[in-house]
């Protein structure tokens, strides 16, 4: 565990630079490939090959065939995809889980990543190694988990729950619970290396200067975790959005009710309804595409922060 | 007297930071918590500030109880080793930052600013930020953005060791002066005999979490309590079974004087000015000896010369 978060750190260092480095990489490519050259250049051209055609197999080609089928008759499949009531529905049901998943998980997980790394107390280690379960355990066993202890009828708190009005599975509770599960690690691992960098002098320094624990936490360790909880947020929004398991077992599937994107691909594939379900997976290849070119912007003007 | 400590105790596990320690460090002075690495000087310099605290034991600052008073309401300065900038805020309002929370009117936090860095030399930098300062500079930063509170005291936890020889020695003399200008009660932990007894007034020496001696540099350095503390300000030998400082001792050729003790020469080292001699005496002791160049020439001593050792009058001796 501590090897592998040092080693992100390390990483985290690196990537503070990546904007230099790649400047001055395309400058140096000339005296690099005459390096390589030396090498057999039939060896180079085949592991070139190798790679490029790996990630064309497996990312590209699959993903251009979504767009393809999307757009195959111009723009009249996305066109007639959202005038679908059902598609409409889901589309702002996954918007509105993730959203408030990811809100929640703001609040949780810099409250997590502070108590990680300011505080010393039993089972430290524990909590931490327990943040990575989600990204461990398949999101279907967490989905039915949230269904053994939260539904109507036998769940350990859902009888009682349902009494008193609060119905958690097959509603939007439950996805956003089991949103905010797969999710939990995502903002955590992101700030707790940038808060065990920053260490605690500047907020020691802020409270001898007369701050309140509040005054330091807005003023002083917010700034300088904040390119961390960008990365984070987006980093859960994109996981958010693509979420299908836990949510698809807690939510039940009712169109038009508790059916989220992701769960709506499937079913419109499987009744060939092809066209709306690539133009619903295309657009939410598009919003995941959309997260990253927001991070990859704000990526370099984090360095430069920083620096 | 400004600050009262009394019967603190401090644990970390089964690791005695402060056994008992009871100290008074005077108002409107330059106190020196001086002793080695992991003696418990930083320790008690954090319990005063309350950063840390006491496992018993109370504290009053200004004859007011503070033992149990978090750190923001103790109305003291604290300058950091490693700087602790805000890294986010320039110069300007690092300084500020003090004035700010404290809701000062905009005008009186500026004018407040300006004079604090001009003190320390830093108006022409007011808008950079910290990382693109030096380490001395940044250290002068934070030294105006404590005083900027007007504390009670201001504590420094080792200000000059992360920085090198010459800007230490630098910084040094600039905190005495400015200490002479400010007159705020002053506390700085360091384990540089040499920084203590040149800026202090006075000087607390803590070894394995026991305050071994209180004193002026002068009575330190003249009447030191212990073994502990001889050794701790400055080079040390041993003559007939006492220790005293190398250059305490008279060294000649002839058998003079009765009681003096005999040996050979067994090393030679000449650094400048300052001649260094290792002396095995006959009994079995081994004894270092600090002359002057020309003392040395005069005596005519190298390796295996027969000299007669005494301890010259008035020499410090425990």
């Amino acid at each position: 565990m501590a090897k592998r978060l040092s080693e992100r750190r390390r990483e985290r260092g690196t990537s503070s630079s990546a904007g230099r480095e790649r400047r001055s990489k395309r400058a140096q490519r000339a005296h690099h490939s005459a390096a390589v050259g030396r090498r057999n250049p039939a060896l180079t051209w085949g592991l070139r090959f190798l790679v490029v055609g790996y990630l064309l197999m497996l990312v590209l080609w699959p993903s251009w065939y979504v767009v393809q089928h999307t757009f195959a008759d111009g723009l009249t499949g996305i066109q007639t995809a959202l005038q679908d009531p059902d598609v409409q529905h889901a589309l702002l049901l996954t918007a509105e889980v993730s959203v408030l998943a990811v809100a929640i998980n703001l609040v949780f997980g810099v409250g997590v990543s502070l108590l990680l790394v300011r505080y010393d107390f039993p089972g430290r280690r524990v909590l931490s190694a327990l943040i990575d379960l989600p990204l461990s355990v398949s999101p279907v066993v967490v989905g039915l988990a949230l269904v053994l202890v939260y539904n109507g009828r036998y769940g350990w708190f859902g009888p009682w729950l349902e009494d008193n009005g609060i119905q958690i599975i097959f509603s939007w509770p439950g996805m956003v619970m089991a949103t905010c599960f797969v999710a939990l690690p995502l903002i955590i691992r992101e700030v707790v290396p940038v808060l065990e960098e920053i260490g605690d002098d500047q907020e020691q320094a802020a409270r001898s200067l007369g701050a309140s624990g509040w005054q330091t936490f807005w003023r002083i360790t917010v700034p300088g975790i904040r390119w961390a909880i960008v990365y984070g947020v987006v980093l859960s929004l994109a996981r958010s959005l693509g979420e299908f398991g836990a949510v698809k077992v807690v939510a039940g599937n009712v169109a038009g009710e508790t059916q989220t994107a992701t769960v709506l691909v499937q079913q419109k594939y499987q009744n060939f309804e092809q066209t709306t379900a690539y133009s619903v997976s295309f657009l939410l290849a598009f919003a995941a595409v959309l997260c990253l070119i927001v991070v990859a912007l704000l990526r370099p003007k984090a360095s430069k922060e920083s620096r | 007297m400004s600050i009262e400590v009394k019967n603190v105790n401090k644990r970390f596990g089964d690791f005695v930071a402060l056994d008992d320690v009871s100290v008074s460090l005077p108002t409107g002075q330059l106190t020196a918590l001086l002793g080695p690495s992991g003696g418990g000087k930083s320790t008690l310099l954090r319990i005063i500030a309350g950063l840390d605290s006491a496992d018993s034991g109370s504290i009053s600052i200004e004859g007011t109880e503070a033992t149990h008073l978090p750190p923001q309401k103790r109305n003291i300065g604290f300058v950091f080793q490693h700087y602790a900038a805000f890294k986010h805020m320039s110069v300007a309002k690092n300084v500020a930052f003090g004035l700010e929370i404290r809701k000062k009117p905009k005008p009186e936090i500026e004018r407040k600013v300006n004079e604090l860095l001009d003190l320390v030399h830093l108006s022409q930098f007011a808008n950079r930020l910290p990382a693109q300062l030096s380490g001395g500079q940044r250290q002068r930063m934070a030294l105006a953005r404590a005083l900027a509170v007007e504390p009670t005291v201001l504590l420094l936890d080792e200000p000059f060791g992360a920085l090198d020889a010459k800007v230490r020695k630098e910084l040094r003399d600039w905190l005495r002066r400015l200490h002479d200008e400010v007159h705020v009660t002053t506390v700085f932990v360091t384990h540089d005999q040499e920084e203590a007894l040149e800026v202090a007034d006075e000087i607390v020496v803590i070894n394995q979490g026991r305050v071994e001696q209180v004193g002026t540099p002068d009575q330190l350095y003249d009447a030191p309590a212990n073994d502990f503390v001889m050794s701790f300000l400055g080079d040390v030998t041993t003559l007939g079974g006492e220790l005293i400082r190398p250059h305490d001792i008279e060294v000649d050729v002839t058998p003079g004087e009765p009681g003096a003790i005999e040996g050979s020469v067994s090393r030679v080292l000449r650094i400048g000015f300052e001649v260094r001699l290792t002396v095995l005496t006959d009994v079995g002791e081994v004894v270092t000896v600090e002359l002057t160049r020309t003392n040395a020439r005069r005596l005519g001593i190298a390796e295996g010369s027969r000299v007669y050792l005494n301890a010259v009058l008035g020499a410090t001796r425990v």
